[in-house]
């Protein structure tokens, strides 16, 4: 009986995509454009990235209208404050690991929600905001959220009145966004470092709204299941 | 015989230190629209590769910004930077995207950047 129960062995998925990638790399390895080590060196530190840099650039900009200004009208300007060099980023001392060096931070206003997506591949913020979440590379999210974004923001536990046009922001060319929302009521007086912390990924790519009290890396309550079930492995 | 030499660092060695797309600023002369302009997308026929949404296509929108130039990415695929022109930022209202948009929710938009060889003044 317990034989029948074992799980079956988990068997890796390998798209297409992903062996274009490894056969594209191996060439290149063999060719002398680069080599195994600097290819690890490079996923190593593109590893690093997260999303604090992003979240500084917008507590900074609800802390200083004048810097809000600055990100408003020249985001790879803004970046330079909070650590970040589109531009001369290392190790190649190239604008990567974003291919292009174009950053517009999106103004959110009570009534005006920004929402980013890439319908056309999965362009991300990634200097500033690090590796995107799993689900914003989906084709669910991407085909979904441009035609149905209320639907979409719903599932993610974001329901907006009608009077709040929302503004989905389809980033299919060589500029990368990054939504400055709304500086939420119940965070007067707080410094810079707090204001980040509430300051999350999914409300710098939109599909959240900052709340105080709600961070990334808040302990969550652990619930134990009501009718548990009894594993033999 | 030699070897035709092709650079294939034209492009890197062009933006380091610039960055991309800034290193194409200035090159793409006057730009034919300004902010405010209506302008329609044209459905100009999928040839190898671009970027233009299929869902954009014939569709109205009002020019939010110009946002920088650049090649197209039709001819950059292609290797070809010869040719920058302006990329303007769009906003379309979502109920001349979709047919099936709820009335509702009218005031609802959606931006998105396309270079000038797609758009048509209205």
């Amino acid at each position: 009986m317990a034989e029948k129960h074992k799980p079956a062995p988990m068997v890796d998925e390998v798209s297409d995509f992903e062996i274009l990638e490894v056969a594209v790399r191996e060439l290149a390895i063999e060719k002398g454009l680069f080599s195994a080590d600097d290819h690890r060196r490079w996923t190593e530190y593109m590893n690093t990235l997260g999303p604090a840099p992003a979240a500084h650039l917008v507590a900074k900009a609800w802390l200083d209208p004048e810097f809000k200004k600055l990100a408003v009208e020249d985001g790879v300007k803004a970046s330079l404050e909070v650590g970040i060099d589109w531009i001369n980023s290392m190790p190649t001392n190239f604008g990567t690991p974003s291919d292009y060096c174009n950053l517009r931070v999106l103004e959110d206003t009570p009534k005006l929600k920004h929402v980013v997506v890439c319908t056309l591949c999965s362009c991300y913020p990634r200097p500033i905001l690090g590796q995107s979440p799993e689900w914003y590379r989906t084709p669910n999210y991407r085909r979904r959220l441009v035609r149905w974004p209320r639907q979409v923001l719903a599932e993610f536990g974001l329901q907006l009145p009608a009077d709040v046009e929302i503004r989905v922001e389809d980033s299919n060319q060589k500029s990368r966004f990054v939504v400055l929302p709304v500086r939420p009521e119940g965070t007067e007086g707080w410094s810079e470092d707090q204001l980040a912390e509430i300051a999350t990924r999914d409300c710098l790519i939109g599909v959240a709204l900052p709340k105080p009290g709600v961070t990334a890396n808040a302990k969550l309550p652990v619930h134990p299941a009501v009718n548990p079930v009894d594993h033999d492995h | 015989m030699s070897k035709p030499h092709y650079d294939r660092e034209h492009h890197v060695k062009k933006a380091t230190g610039i960055g991309d797309p800034q290193c194409f600023k200035g090159e793409a002369g006057p730009a034919k629209f300004k902010v405010g302009d209506k302008v329609r997308v044209k459905d100009l026929p999928d040839i190898f590769y671009n970027r233009t949404q299929v869902y954009t296509r014939g569709a109205p929108a009002t020019v939010a910004e110009l946002v920088y130039e650049s090649p197209p990415a039709e001819d950059e695929a292609w290797d070809n930077c010869d040719n920058p022109e302006w990329f303007y930022s769009l906003i379309f209202k979502q109920t001349d995207l979709w047919p099936d948009y709820s009335d509702t929710f009218a005031n609802d938009t959606l931006e998105t950047e396309l270079p000038e060889r797609w758009l048509e003044p209205m």
